[in-house]
């Protein structure tokens, strides 16, 4: 089964955060991080599979957040806490689509 | 972190005496199923993949038998550690090439109230830096054993 969108989105955001955050820190505990140029070319390869208009739309969220894709947790946007409509979550989980934060503007994604 | 915190991060459902796995792909795996029955996942192959992009980065095998594979996903909720054994090991092209036989796999959410990932993942690197330590994981009868090793000072 092909993965989502919304999963391709998530799995990048995961990688760029990986790049982002955890090689000094990682590399501080004892972690070898040889990898980094395969792991750009990986996150580069990735690009072809995600619909341009949300990478652009993800790339525009990243000049201003530093996770553009946020978890819901009991209705909330954890990226402004704001309370998302009721309505919008049960889509949300049932459609695997993109879904934006009204209030942030950030992409949603449903952990449970 | 203190005992009642790693009481609640080193959880009896997340206890794996006998991993039946004999490769790196599939013990990763076998660990992640884990966080699906339980529940503490839902999206196995986004964790997955988190994970073994994290292996691209660099092996988390740090040598003298013990691996802690980790990554940050949306994924997961809450900070997870699957402990896994196995006492015929695995090739998991570790740093210094030798098999595997006690692995951590820790998952955290990027988001994380606690902010206990990264002294987590320095904590079990330095606890298993000790052959003792190691050595009582590798003969560890039960749960409560593992847990009185991981409280336990060195």
């Amino acid at each position: 089964m092909g993965r989502s969108q919304i999963e391709l989105l998530v799995i990048y955001q995961d990688i760029h955060l990986m790049l982002q955050d955890t090689e000094k820190e990682e590399a501080n505990i004892g972690f070898s991080m040889e990898g980094k140029e395969k792991l750009l070319q990986a996150k580069k390869e990735m690009e072809k599979n995600i619909d341009i208009r949300f990478l652009s739309a993800y790339k525009r969220l990243a000049t201003r957040f530093k996770h553009p894709i946020v978890p819901v947790q009991d209705g909330t946007c954890l990226g402004c806490f704001a309370k998302l409509p009721t309505s919008f979550s049960a889509r949300g989980r049932a459609d695997q689509t993109i879904f934006t934060c009204e209030q942030c503007g950030r992409m949603l994604y449903w952990v449970e | 972190m203190n005992q009642r915190e790693r009481a609640g991060v080193f959880q009896q459902e997340f206890f794996m005496s006998a991993l039946k796995s004999k490769t790196k792909p599939d013990v990763l795996e076998e660990m992640v199923e884990v966080l699906v029955r339980t529940g503490r996942v839902k999206n196995k192959r986004i964790v997955l993949e988190a994970i073994q992009q994290r292996e691209v980065l660099g092996s988390t095998g740090i040598g003298k038998e013990v691996a802690i594979p980790h990554c940050r996903t949306l994924a997961v909720s809450s900070l997870c550690v699957v402990f896994g054994r196995s006492k015929k090991g695995i090739a998991y092209g570790s740093i210094d090439k030798k098999p595997v036989k006690l692995l951590f796999l820790v998952v955290g959410p990027p988001i994380e109230k606690t902010n206990q990932y990264l002294p987590l993942l320095g904590r079990l690197c330095e606890r298993l830096h000790h052959a003792k330590t190691r050595n009582r994981l590798l003969e560890a009868e039960d749960y409560k054993s593992f847990l009185e090793i991981m409280e336990g000072g060195e």
